[in-house]
């Protein structure tokens, strides 16, 4: 090896030799030794130990005094910086050590600090997902006692609720009772009144001697308090029945200036013209019509009136009446004293009279004002005061010009007969029960043909084939036993089941009269309904018979009208025809003008000759040119009378439809344009 | 704390025996069973967070001392000692939130962060919120912590004697940064070393000689109820 090159490696070399005394003082060292250590003979090995390392430099100091040491691992400064050097030792002469060391590349220690630093923090991430992992089980077990808590408070609230549903229970008696109390003592104080009332007036009438002035006052005194005795007990009577929904109402239709007129007559006596306070009934420009309960909005006009009079002194009190968005705002305006907007409240409630010398003088029941709003409010409509004490007080009534019910009953009437529906004819007096009827067979598929009375019910019979028919008895007495009887005797309508119900068990005699069902109210819904549905099937199609010879034509026919709500039933001749016509009634009739052994005269003199069939509207089909005559003939028998040139789904549909709508089922259809009709 | 019970000191010992030597050999999975076994036993997670792998963390750095084992076996040894004690903050039980934030740090320089983890890992489990730095936290780094997020209670650990000076700098500046108010508690072998010299009072609330010692001093200090 030359020089140069042993120079080399010695430079690159990370190995030193050296020799120390056994405290550690270097005595001796190679050029790689000063070159690594930057250390010099005479400096201690002490002096680059890094620090923590001073013990192990002692150890190794004493054991290898003693014998040789081998890999002995010791963190000393070199190249300036703190290394790990492996160190073998051995002694020598004189308490010498001969030390052989290598430096450990520092790259290793880098590394292990960086994995270390790595798993701390891979560590550090671990606890903080076992630390949430805790916290979530913790709030697990919190929820789950939370649920547990919760699950006992709602069986709590459960049970409450019970306990509340009970005393809801028990104050709804006690005000039935409390109201049934109210009815039944003013009820039995009106019979005495009216005999104070009738023998006051016969003593003031003289009719038994008369009576001397003094006398006289103390007999009008007596008529005086019987009277307002009166007027309160009728107050009493009235609220309470308005109050339990009791109060009946009366629809009538009438106009705003014949209201008027009535009103005027019976006020006339409260505002006598000698009075300071004039009464005006200002009619309305163009005149109102109603269809309401006019009873009751003559009494609500005629309480609010006696009021505005009594606490009016000078003056006038006006009554108007206009329209607006379909309802009727009356308006009774005065002069009066005026109410504090504190007090709007209070007027409104029972016996709630406010304190003052005007209110002490006048006397009233302290009932009129709580009634007409109830009364208001039974209309649909409302009433409010606008007032300011010394300015007059104004009350408005708004109602309806046409109460909901009767609008609503209106529309259940006059609506068309839905051929998708089964018609189910309901003769029931009360609006509320036919709108019970409606809620619960509308849904299922059944359309509620409402009749308030027999007549009704027998003028809608005439029109309509319904599926069956809902009678109450009660009403009107002896007429609907009468109705059931001529229900079951009529040709036409004997096979319609009649589901009779009632209120009183008589049961033996609506099946005498031919009831298919008697039924005791109040009627089980789901019973009705499962009834209804056994008679009739929902969404019934309407029976259409086709009397054709030919095979090809049925068939057509047949395609025709297979998709839509009818049911197909065919004759391929005309005695067939007939007997299935009596048979299943069916809705409409195609009839081919031309069969084999009959003509359509024939068939439509049988069918008209027999009460049966006579109503069934006839559409007459034919492949021929007809002539005038009996084109003629054939059009005041029939409903419509169709080529087979011509003749198309639509055309057929339309014809059928329109037959159905004539014999009271279906609804108006718009015509199906293209093809041209009788001919 | 309970002291432990003989028989549990007994279980330590052996426990502790085995657990060096699964350290020695780099066997982690043996490790880990010891752990499990000293639970299994009914040995607490103190008792083997302190006599059994801190005890065994001391034995190894006297082996390393007597160049009986290698840098990279203690390194591996120390390894496998941190996982072990993440194994048991796992299954320990965790005393409920007492909403005390610690800040647990080693001081700059001090590489040595086992001591430290075993503080943090006893604070968490008593309840404090506590964040870790780990090894070797440049004092400034520190001081910015501080005043960004300050925590009801400083903990700083120093192990080797070197880094007293660093400790006694780290707290001096800390004092001036961030005022008298904040606790500091100090833990560390550093500590013990230098007791016996001359070196001025650190400006500290307080001193531990082991993690359930900082745990009640840290109770103390924050007024809870141990």
């Amino acid at each position: 090896m030359s020089a140069e090159l042993a120079q080399r490696w010695n430079e690159q070399s990370r190995e030193l030799a050296l020799t120390c005394d056994a405290r550690g003082v270097i005595v001796e060292q190679d050029a790689r030794a000063a070159r690594i250590l930057h250390s010099r003979v005479g400096s201690s090995l002490r002096e680059l130990i890094v620090p923590g390392s001073e013990a192990k430099l002692d150890a190794l100091l004493a054991q290898a005094g003693s014998g040789a040491v081998d890999g002995w691992e010791l963190a000393l400064i070199a190249f300036g910086k703190p290394a790990t050097l492996s160190i073998c030792a051995c002694p020598g002469d004189s308490d010498r050590i001969h030390l052989y060391a290598l430096v450990l590349p520092d790259d290793y220690g880098e590394t292990v600090r960086h994995l270390n630093e790595a798993m701390s923090e891979v560590l550090s991430l671990h606890r903080e997902i076992s630390r949430q992992k805790k916290e979530l089980e913790s709030a697990n077990t919190r929820l789950t006692a939370a649920y547990r808590d919760l699950d006992e408070s709602n069986k709590g609230v459960l049970s409450l609720h019970a306990e509340l549903a009970d005393k809801a229970d028990t104050l709804r008696r006690t005000a039935e009772v409390k109201g049934r109390m109210i009815a039944n003592v003013s009820h039995e104080f009106r019979t005495p009144l009216h005999t104070i009332l009738g023998l006051s007036k016969l003593l003031l009438d003289a009719s038994d001697g008369p009576l001397t002035e003094e006398q006289r006052t103390q007999v009008r005194f007596i008529r005086t308090s019987a009277e307002e005795l009166t007027s309160l007990v009728n107050d009493m009577l009235d609220l309470s029945k308005a109050e339990s929904g009791k109060a009946v109402l009366r629809p009538e239709r009438f106009t705003a200036t014949a209201l008027f007129a009535s009103l005027r007559g019976q006020l006339r006596p409260l505002a006598p013209s000698a009075n300071a306070v004039e009464l005006r009934f200002e009619e309305p420009a163009a005149d109102i019509h109603f269809d309401t309960d006019q009873g009751k909005v003559a009494q609500i006009l005629r309480n609010l009136v006696s009021n505005a009079l009594k606490f009016t002194e000078r003056g006038e009190v006006a009554v108007t009446v206009q329209v607006q968005h379909g309802q009727a705002e009356f308006r009774v305006r005065d002069t009066g004293i005026g109410i504090g907007s504190q007090h709007f409240d209070t007027i409104f409630e029972e016996f709630g009279q406010i304190e003052g010398p005007m209110q002490a003088r006048v006397k009233g029941t302290g009932l009129g004002l709580p009634l007409s709003r109830k009364l208001a409010e039974l209309l649909g409509g409302t009433l409010l005061v606008d007032s300011a004490p010394g300015e007059g007080s104004t009350f408005t009534l708004t109602v309806p010009l046409c109460h909901p019910e009767v609008r609503e009953l209106t529309t259940l009437e006059s609506r068309p007969i839905d051929p998708s529906k089964a018609p189910v004819l309901v003769v029931e007096d009360d609006r509320k029960t036919i709108f019970i009827y409606e809620k619960y067979l509308a849904m299922a598929g059944f359309q509620v043909v409402p009749a308030r009375n027999v007549e009704d019910a027998h003028r809608l019979l005439e029109k309509v084939h319904p599926a069956a028919i809902v009678l109450d008895i009660m009403l009107e007495g002896e007429s609907s036993w009468t109705f059931l009887s001529q229900v079951k005797q009529s040709p036409r309508t004997k096979d319609i089941p009649v589901l009779v119900v009632t209120v009183t068990n008589k049961e033996q005699k609506a099946r005498a009269l031919g009831a298919d069902e008697f039924w005791l109210k109040p009627v089980d819904q789901d019973r009705l309904l499962r009834k209804l549905r056994s008679i009739a099937k929902p969404g019934m199609t309407a029976k259409v018979l086709v009397i054709d010879d030919d095979s090809k034509a049925r068939y057509l026919m047949r395609k025709y009208l297979e998709h839509g709500p009818y049911q197909l039933l065919e004759a391929s001749d005309g005695l067939t025809g007939i007997r299935c016509a009596r048979e299943e009634r069916p809705h409409v009739i195609l009839l081919d003008f031309l069969l084999q052994e009959m003509t359509a005269f024939d068939v439509l003199d049988d069918l008209k000759g027999d009460p049966r069939t006579r109503g069934i509207p006839v559409v007459i089909i034919t492949s021929q040119l007809l002539d005038a005559s009996d084109r003629q003939r054939l059009a005041a028998e029939t409903e419509a009378i169709l080529s087979k040139d011509s003749l198309s789904r639509e055309l057929a549909i339309n014809r059928i439809r329109d037959a159905l709508q004539k014999a009271g089922v279906g609804k108006p259809t718009q015509q199906v344009s293209g093809a041209p009709d009788h001919g | 704390m309970p002291s432990p019970t003989l028989a549990s000191a007994g279980a330590c010992v052996e426990l502790r025996a085995r657990y060096l030597s699964a350290q020695r050999t780099g066997d982690r999975r043996a490790a880990l069973r010891v752990v499990e076994d000293g639970l299994g036993q009914g040995v607490s997670v103190n008792a083997l967070q302190l006599e059994v792998i801190q005890a065994a963390q001391h034995e190894i750095g006297r082996l390393w001392q007597e160049n009986r084992i290698s840098i990279a076996q203690e390194h591996m040894a120390t390894a496998i000692s941190h996982m072990a004690l993440a194994h048991l903050y796992d299954e320990a039980e965790r005393a409920p939130e007492n909403h005390k934030r610690v800040l647990v740090a080693c001081v700059q320089g001090e590489l040595h962060d086992f001591p430290a983890r075993l503080v943090a890992d006893a604070l968490d489990l008593a309840g404090f919120d506590v964040r870790y730095l780990g090894a070797d936290v440049p004092t400034p780094n520190l001081i910015d912590m501080l005043l960004q997020e300050p925590p009801d209670l400083l903990a700083l650990s120093a192990t080797m004697h070197f880094n007293f000076p660093s400790l006694q700098s780290a707290v001096l500046r800390i004092r001036e940064r961030v005022g008298r108010s904040l606790p500091i508690m100090v833990g560390g072998a550093a500590l013990t070393a230098a007791s016996s010299g001359s070196a001025q009072p650190l400006a500290i609330d307080g001193t531990a000689a082991n993690a359930p010692e900082m745990v009640a001093r840290a109770r103390q200090l924050l007024g809870l109820a141990s």
